[in-house]
């Protein structure tokens, strides 16, 4: 017995040790190495930066490969223009990036320049997470060519919590070579819901799907814009329109077209892990609804020619806006929130920076630069700078950033969006399900 | 008396590493925890005291939270008893075969010590994909291919089944139990005529009882953890329908997707105590059928 037990003894440490190799996965994207190579090529060029200190700085972004490639040339860029600053870089995709930043926050350790979105803005600027930008205006980030505008896109009560590096709106982005199946050319200009439901539901029959579907909490804001209502309340507190009538027109036909084969079931989108897999690229999937942005990737990604069709309407001058497609935000944790501030204004005023960008992150906010890389960009790239000077006359101003709670609504959305396309649950259940709910989590913003 | 305390001092820098470390990052982590699963805490701001509300939140009101623990059941009462079944079968296995017994156990570990980590969830997620190796199979045998992202349970099956293969560390254990069986035991129940199914019911498992208690609770405490290979598989959110919604991945969504630190703490505590209920009554049962060969000694 007595061997046994110590036989036992050394089979858990075996264990244990083993438990302890096997949950220690690091699944950091984190990218150090990539941007450092050069720190003394151009020592003539920066006369004032010779004797600078060196800098360290931390900057975080959300993307897909295409970005994450150029972000990392521009980075190496602006190193080589100050051989003083050496910019590390922590990046991942959209949904991971939120999970990865949290932790971070609490434990003030955000990166320095972090890349912010319209749905966390209110969440980590009203909590003193990010570093109120008004002061480095025009004292850092020069802001002579930026319309007043684009700046207060960031604006959160009189602090302006991140800075707009570009101007976003949404459509629909689509292979015309696949539409053709369905004996359409292209969807006409002044197409209606109806017009769209019809037109999906050909794609089953051509063996294809028609869209991925559409993210619920962008795309049933933008519907309820046309219809005059909106997602939220103008304070937040609460759903911000009243007929529950609106969500079941909006997402029984969606949650329909899912069961007649003619757009993707959730355990299909489930698989798609990144550009590589979406069905649109795979020439298996007519298009996308998104936005305007992500055109460029995706089109890079699917190496053919895509086209873009506008919104559904009716409505869609009310329901279309133009919004700050991302921010780079600086972190009140930051030790070097000037060099930080450097580092975007080099981001969004510097012209040849910006013909690496092509306006993945949103049409370039600096008009200058918007102007001086056109006759670079690729027709793609060349649509999305139009279609959104398109918007600029064809919109009308955008909501208030989303509220406090966003990600808990924007998850409630996405389980009840499920249920509804694998057909559990009805849109009329799932109207109710989410006022009672969605209103709960917005209540907590009362005070 | 100076000498005396060298001596003591000699003992306790020898233990340092492991109280450091305990206190640092088990025990005061842990007290903080229980703090905090009475306040409101958002991460970013100071908690807010609000007593037993998260608790009744969890009790009252919470769907997705009894969703997460049936699942998590689901998961512990069907993966466990089957990869320890599985690890008893392997052991048996490798203990009547001779030569090659090393490189076997070693192949056989492997998949525990890899099980966890994140490259072999993403193979998984592959193997049962729509295109996946096990669907292939089921086509060429002329079956239609099972839609293993669609149904909630098959989901989960996904995860019960990885871990089932990682019964490494189990087997381990057993192996080295079926080699502690006297073997005079057989050779007297040979004499009298038992076959092999007689042999493993009268012997074998009696006497690998205490074993079994002993894997059985550690298995049921790691299931009750499981996290990554549910983070994964269903891309974090514990899809479809959250159908693989781990007690643990629900908790992580809590704490660092909703900023509900306070519920998070909250929800961990509850399963602390879920967990010992379980590990008290495995303890409490274990005199009506763990057989103690040494008793009476």
């Amino acid at each position: 017995m007595k061997k046994m037990a110590s036989l036992l003894l050394a089979m858990s440490l075996t264990f244990s040790l083993a438990a302890c190799g096997g949950n220690n996965n690091s699944s950091e994207s984190s990218n150090s190495g990539e941007g450092s190579t050069n720190t003394q090529t151009n020592a003539g060029t920066n006369v004032k930066e010779e004797d600078a200190k060196p800098v360290t700085l931390r900057m975080a972004w959300w993307g897909s490969q295409p970005r994450h490639d150029y972000t990392l040339k521009v980075i190496e860029m602006y190193e080589k223009e100050h051989p003083n600053v050496k910019i590390e870089s922590e990046y991942a995709n959209f949904d991971d990036y939120w999970k990865k930043l949290a932790p971070q926050a609490a434990a003030n350790e955000l990166p320095d320049i972090v890349q912010m979105d319209i749905s966390y803005l209110a969440q980590y600027g009203q909590k003193g997470q990010l570093e109120d930008l008004t002061p480095y205006l025009n004292n850092g980030i020069d802001t002579s060519n930026i319309s007043e505008n684009s700046i207060s896109g960031g604006k959160l009560g009189d602090k302006i919590y991140g800075f707009n590096i570009g101007v976003n709106t949404m459509n629909f982005q689509y292979d015309p070579e696949l539409l053709k199946k369905l004996g359409v050319d292209k969807p006409s200009d002044d197409w209606t819901w109806e017009d769209y439901f019809a037109l999906a539901s050909k794609a089953k029959e051509a063996g294809l799907y028609f869209d991925g579907g559409m993210r619920p909490e962008v795309f049933f804001g933008y519907y309820l814009r046309s219809k005059g209502a909106h997602l939220y309340n103008a304070d937040g507190t609460a759903l911000g329109y009243e007929d529950d009538q609106m969500f079941v027109d909006f997402f029984k036909p969606l949650a329909n077209l899912v069961k007649e084969g003619d757009t993707p079931p959730p355990d299909v989108k489930a698989q798609i892990k990144g550009l590589e897999d979406d069905m649109l690229v795979k020439n298996k999937q007519v298009g996308i609804w998104q936005w305007t942005n992500q055109f460029v990737a995706i089109q890079q990604v699917a190496n053919r020619s895509l086209e873009m069709a506008h919104m559904p309407g009716p409505g869609r001058n009310e329901g279309l806006y133009l919004k700050p497609s991302m921010y780079f935000s600086i972190s009140k944790n930051s030790e070097n929130k000037e060099e930080a501030a450097k580092f975007i204004d080099f981001w969004v005023n510097n012209v040849e920076a910006n013909k690496l960008i092509k306006g993945d992150r949103g049409v370039p906010v600096n008009t200058q630069v918007a102007e001086g890389i056109k006759s670079t960009l690729d027709p793609a790239q060349v649509q999305v700078f139009d279609y959104v000077t398109w918007a600029q006359e064809n919109s009308s101003p955008m909501d208030p950033p989303d509220p406090v709670g966003t990600a808990e609504i924007i998850k409630l959305f996405a389980g009840l969006a499920e249920q509804m396309d694998f057909q559990k649950l009805s849109a009329e259940d799932a109207a109710k399900q989410f006022r009672k709910e969605a209103n709960a989590i917005l209540a907590k913003n009362k005070q | 008396m100076r000498a005396a305390w060298k001596n003591h001092l000699t003992g306790y820098a020898f233990i340092s590493p492991f109280v450091i470390g305990f206190l640092a990052f088990i025990l005061i982590p842990a007290g903080a925890s229980l703090y905090l699963s009475f306040t409101s805490y958002d991460l970013f701001t100071t908690p807010r005291w609000i007593g037993l509300d998260n608790y009744k939140e969890m009790f009252f009101q919470d769907s997705k939270y009894w969703q997460s623990l049936k699942v998590t059941l689901i998961y512990v009462f069907l993966g466990v008893p089957l990869r320890l079944a599985f690890a008893l079968l392997i052991a048996m296995l490798l203990n009547t075969a001779s030569k090659a017994v090393g490189i076997y156990r070693t192949v056989y570990y492997l998949p525990s010590i890899i099980g966890g980590s994140v490259a072999v969830s993403i193979m998984w997620r592959n193997i049962y994909g729509d295109e996946g190796i096990i669907n292939l199979l089921l086509n060429t045998l002329g079956l239609d291919s099972i839609r293993w992202f669609a149904e909630p349970f098959a989901a989960l099956w996904m995860l019960i089944s990885l871990s089932v293969w990682q019964f490494g560390s189990s087997m381990l254990i057993f192996l080295a139990g079926l080699k502690n069986i006297p073997n005079e035991l057989y050779e007297a129940a040979n004499v009298d005529g038992a076959g092999p199914v007689r042999r493993f019911f009268g012997i074998t498992l009696p006497m690998l009882t205490p074993i079994i208690l002993f894997n059985t609770i550690l298995q049921t405490i790691g299931a009750f953890m499981t996290f990554t290979p549910a983070y994964i598989i269903s891309k974090g959110e514990g899809g479809p329908l959250d159908g693989t919604l781990l007690y643990s991945l629900y908790l992580f969504r809590q704490g660092f997707v909703y900023f509900d630190m306070g519920y998070a703490s909250a929800m961990a505590w509850m399963m602390l105590i879920i967990v010992s209920i379980f590990t008290a009554i495995l303890f409490a049962t274990s005199k009506f059928w763990v057989h103690y060969e040494s008793k009476g000694d």
